[in-house]
C-alpha cells in the first residue's frame, strides 16, 4: 500500500481499489464503535460539534463526520476531517486516519492515560478496545522514569546477601548489563545464572562498571569493600559513580564518600527502607543523599528496585534518616513483643491482640506481617536480628552526639543485646521477644 | 431501643451522640449535670443520678474515666446498685483494671442484673464518626443484646470471653500505644536535631511498614507543638500504670513499657496532663517552661 504523508504528518492511504473497500469496511466499523464510544462517552465529550475532548485536551472530530461524507469522496475527507482535527502528536502513532480518531476515542473512555514514555515508543495496546486491565501501569510515587537507552550502561553490584541478591536481580530483569561481586563467590550463582557477569574484587567491578551499587551488613564490611585493599575505590575516577545503598552511621558513610570522590568519581550514600520481600517486589524506599547528579543518573536504576525515593541532601542526611526510621522501628517491634507475651501470659489469645490491633490506630504493616509468626515463635528472617541492633546501636550514637534523651530506644536495644546472647543474632529481629521469656 | 448514658466527657458525649442520632431513646446522666444540656437538645432526657437512670431504662451504658469514677457510679450513694435488678442490664465502657471490673460484675450480678466490660479502643475523632473497636468480655447474651447499640457506636466489637478479658485486652493495646507514642517522640526530635526536616520523616514513615493512622494523625500536629486533647495525657499514663501492674502481678518483664511509663509521669510532672498525650514529645525535647 502506498502512503501519502499528510500535513498533519500522518501516514494515510492512497486510492486504490483493494484500500477503497478495506476503507468501507473501516469506516463501518469506525461507525459502530463511534456510536459505541459515544453512547458511552464522559461528560467531557462536547457532542454539538461533534468535537471530543480526549485525554490530554487535543479535539478530535467524532467518526460520524467520516460516515456522512459521500463514499467516493471519502479519502478526501478523511484527509480534509484529520488535518483540521488531529494535534501532531497523534501523528507519532503509525496508524491510518480513521485509528488514530478511535485511539484518542478509545483512550477518552477506556483506557487510563499511557504515560508518557510508553507513548513515544509506540505502544500498540491503545488500539485495543475496552483495554484498561492490559494499559493498567503501576503508579509509582517516584516518577523520573527513562527508556532503556538512558540507565548507566554498565551496573556494578557489591554485596549478594538478604537484599543485595534479590536487588541485583531485578536490575538483571529489567535488562541491566550487571557486573556483581560478593565475599563468598558461591553467593553470586543466582546471578551469574541469570547472565551477570562478575568479577573478582570490588575494584575490578568498579573499573569495569559506570555505577556500583554496594550492599554491604554494617560499617565495617562497607569500609572495607570502598576503602580496601582491592576495594572499589581504586577502581572509581572521574564519570564513574558509587552508590552506597547499606546502612551506616554517618561518619562512616562520609569517610567512603570523601575516599571516592577524591578519585574524581560522584558519590551517593541511598540507604533502604523495607526488607527482604520489598527488595524482591521492587518496593524499596531510597533515603539519598550526595551528589545530586549521581542521583538524578540512577534515578531509572532506583525506579527499578524501589517505590519511592528521597533525595535529603548532604552526605550523612540519609544514614542519619534511615537510622531515626530504624530506631522507631526496633522500639515499635519491642514494644509489640512486650504486648503479645503480656496477653499470652494473663490469659487472652495473642492472635486475638494481633487483630484487634490490626483495626485500632496502631495498625501498622509490620504488626499484620510478623504477628502471626511471633506467636508460633517462628522468626524467618527477612531482616536479621544483629542488624537491627546495629542499628538501635547506631541510632543511641547518633542521639548521643546531638545530646538527645532516648530512653525507649536505650529500652529496647537492651532486649535486642539480650537476643543476641541468646543467639538469635541471625533469626529475624521479631525474635527479640525471646529475650523477654524466661528461660527454663 | 432506650438507653442510659452515665459520662459526658469526651468520649460519652460523643458516644451517645451517636445513639440519639441513629433513633435511639438515651437518659443521660453527668456528675456535672450541665453537660448534659447539648445532649438534651439532641432529644436526650436527663437523669439526676444514676440510679434514677438505671431505673428508667432496660439498658445502661457508663463511660468514666477511671477506676475511682467506675466504681463510685456504681457503689456510692445513689449509685446503680440501687436501682439494678433482675432484667436489667449494665455496660460499663470505662478503661478499668481487671480488679475493678471483676468487683462491679460481682455486685451486679449479685442484685440480678446482667453485667459487661466493654471498654474501647480509640479516642475523640472514631468516637463521633462511630469508629471505635469494642472490647467485651463478661455475659454473652447481654453483648449480643447490645449489638444494635455497639453497631452505632463501633466499626467493629470483639467478645473475648470472662469478665476481666476485656479490660486485659484494653490495657495491652494501649501499653503497645503508649511505647509507640514515645518512640515516636524520639524519632521526632531525632530527626530535627540532627538536621532532617521532620516532616520529610513523617513522608518516609507513611511509606514503611511501620506507618501507622497514629503516626498520620499526630505527626504534623506534635511538629507544630499542638497538643489539643483527643486522649489525655493523664489517661494514658494511668493505662501505662495498669498495664505495667498487669506485668508485675506475672512477672513479666516490661522495660520498654516501664521506660515509656517514665517519660508520661515526667510529662505529668509539667503539668501536661490534660492536653493530649502526644505531649510526651514535650518531655524529649531541651527543658522549656512548661506550657499548657
Amino acid at each position: 500500500m502506498e502512503l501519502n504523508k499528510s500535513d498533519s504528518g500522518l501516514l494515510l492511504p492512497r486510492r486504490q481499489t483493494a484500500v477503497f473497500s478495506s476503507h468501507l469496511s473501516l469506516c463501518l466499523f469506525c461507525f459502530c464503535w463511534a456510536l459505541f464510544c459515544t453512547l458511552s462517552s464522559t461528560p467531557n465529550s462536547e457532542t454539538k460539534n461533534c468535537c471530543i475532548q480526549s485525554r490530554d485536551h487535543s479535539p478530535t472530530y467524532c467518526p460520524f463526520v467520516f460516515f456522512f461524507c459521500p463514499v467516493s469522496g471519502l479519502q478526501r475527507c478523511l484527509r480534509r476531517g484529520m488535518k483540521l482535527a488531529l494535534k501532531p502528536s497523534y501523528g507519532k502513532l503509525l496508524c491510518p486516519a480513521p485509528m488514530a480518531v478511535i485511539t484518542s476515542q478509545a483512550s477518552t473512555t477506556f483506557c487510563p492515560p499511557v504515560p508518557a514514555r510508553l507513548r513515544v515508543r509506540g505502544w500498540p495496546f491503545s488500539f485495543l478496545p475496552g483495554g484498561s486491565p492490559a494499559l493498567a501501569v503501576p503508579v509509582r510515587a517516584f516518577s523520573a522514569s527513562a527508556s532503556a537507552s538512558e540507565f548507566p550502561e554498565r551496573v556494578g553490584f557489591l554485596g549478594m546477601g538478604i537484599m543485595g541478591t534479590p536487588m541485583a536481580q531485578n536490575l538483571i530483569k529489567a535488562g541491566c548489563d550487571v557486573t556483581v561481586w560478593n565475599r563468598t563467590k558461591s553467593k553470586c550463582d543466582p546471578l551469574t545464572s541469570l547472565g551477570a557477569k562478575f568479577k573478582p574484587s570490588p575494584e575490578e567491578v568498579a573499573a569495569s562498571c559506570d555505577v556500583t551499587f554496594a550492599m554491604l551488613a554494617d560499617p565495617e564490611s562497607a569500609v572495607e569493600v570502598a576503602c580496601g585493599k582491592l576495594g572499589a575505590a581504586n577502581g572509581m575516577g572521574p564519570g564513574k559513580g558509587y552508590v552506597d545503598v547499606s546502612t551506616v552511621d554517618g561518619a562512616t558513610s562520609k569517610l567512603i564518600g570523601e575516599r571516592i570522590k577524591a578519585t574524581g568519581a560522584l558519590f551517593l550514600e541511598a540507604p533502604v527502607s523495607g526488607s527482604k520481600k520489598p527488595a524482591e517486589d521492587g518496593q524499596l524506599i531510597f533515603l539519598t543523599a550526595g551528589d545530586k547528579a549521581l542521583y538524578g543518573s540512577v534515578s531509572s536504576l532506583l525506579d527499578i528496585m524501589g517505590k519511592s525515593s528521597f533525595y535529603l541532601g548532604d552526605v550523612g542526611n540519609g544514614a542519619a534518616m534511615k537510622l531515626v526510621v530504624n530506631m522507631i522501628m526496633g522500639s515499635m517491634m519491642a514494644s509489640f513483643s512486650e504486648g503479645l507475651l503480656l496477653s499470652e501470659k494473663v490469659g487472652l489469645d495473642p492472635n486475638v491482640l494481633v487483630e484487634v490491633v490490626s483495626h485500632g490506630a496502631i495498625s501498622a504493616p509490620m504488626y499484620k506481617l510478623k504477628g502471626p509468626s511471633m506467636v508460633q515463635s517462628q522468626y524467618p528472617t527477612a531482616f536479621p536480628l544483629k542488624h537491627q541492633q546495629k542499628d538501635m546501636r547506631l541510632a543511641l550514637g547518633l542521639a548521643e552526639s546531638v545530646s538527645q534523651s532516648t530512653p525507649v530506644a536505650a529500652a529496647a536495644n537492651e532486649l535486642y543485646k539480650v537476643a543476641k546472647s541468646h543467639g538469635l543474632s541471625d533469626e529475624d529481629f521479631s525474635a527479640v521477644i525471646e529475650a523477654l521469656k524466661s528461660k527454663q | 431501643m432506650e438507653v442510659g448514658f452515665l459520662g459526658l466527657g469526651i468520649m460519652g458525649k460523643a458516644m451517645s451522640m451517636n445513639l440519639l442520632k441513629h433513633g435511639f431513646k438515651v437518659t443521660v446522666w453527668n456528675r456535672t449535670l450541665s453537660k448534659c444540656d447539648e445532649l438534651v437538645e439532641h432529644g436526650a432526657s436527663v437523669g439526676e443520678t444514676p440510679a434514677a437512670v438505671v431505673k428508667k431504662c432496660k439498658y445502661t451504658i457508663a463511660m468514666l474515666s477511671d477506676p475511682a469514677a467506675a466504681l463510685s457510679v456504681v457503689f456510692e450513694k445513689d449509685g446503680v446498685l440501687e436501682a439494678i435488678c433482675g432484667g436489667k442490664g449494665y455496660i460499663d465502657m470505662s478503661t478499668v483494671d481487671a480488679e475493678t471490673s471483676t468487683k462491679i460484675n460481682e455486685a451486679i450480678t449479685a442484685k440480678g442484673g446482667s453485667f459487661l466490660e466493654a471498654p474501647v479502643s480509640g479516642s475523640k475523632k472514631p468516637a463521633e464518626d462511630g469508629q471505635l473497636v469494642i472490647l467485651a468480655a463478661g455475659e454473652k447474651a447481654l453483648y449480643d443484646e447490645a449489638i444494635p447499640a455497639f453497631d452505632v457506636m463501633g466499626k467493629k466489637s470483639f467478645f473475648l470471653g470472662p469478665v476481666g478479658n476485656g479490660a486485659k485486652m484494653k490495657l495491652v493495646v494501649n501499653m503497645i500505644m503508649g511505647s509507640m507514642m514515645n518512640a515516636f517522640s524520639e524519632g521526632l526530635e531525632l530527626a530535627d536535631k540532627s538536621g532532617l526536616d521532620p516532616q520529610t520523616l513523617l513522608g518516609v514513615l507513611d511509606l514503611a511498614a511501620i506507618a501507622n493512622p497514629m503516626f498520620r494523625l499526630k505527626g504534623p500536629t506534635m511538629i507544630q507543638g499542638n497538643y489539643s486533647p483527643a486522649f489525655p495525657l493523664k489517661h494514658q499514663q494511668k493505662d501505662m500504670r495498669l498495664a505495667l501492674a498487669l506485668g508485675d502481678e506475672n512477672a513479666i518483664s516490661m522495660p520498654v513499657a516501664a521506660a515509656a511509663n517514665e517519660a508520661f509521669k515526667k510529662a505529668r510532672g509539667l503539668g501536661l496532663g490534660d492536653l493530649d498525650f502526644s505531649a510526651v514529645h514535650e518531655t524529649v525535647k531541651p527543658l522549656k517552661p512548661a506550657s499548657s
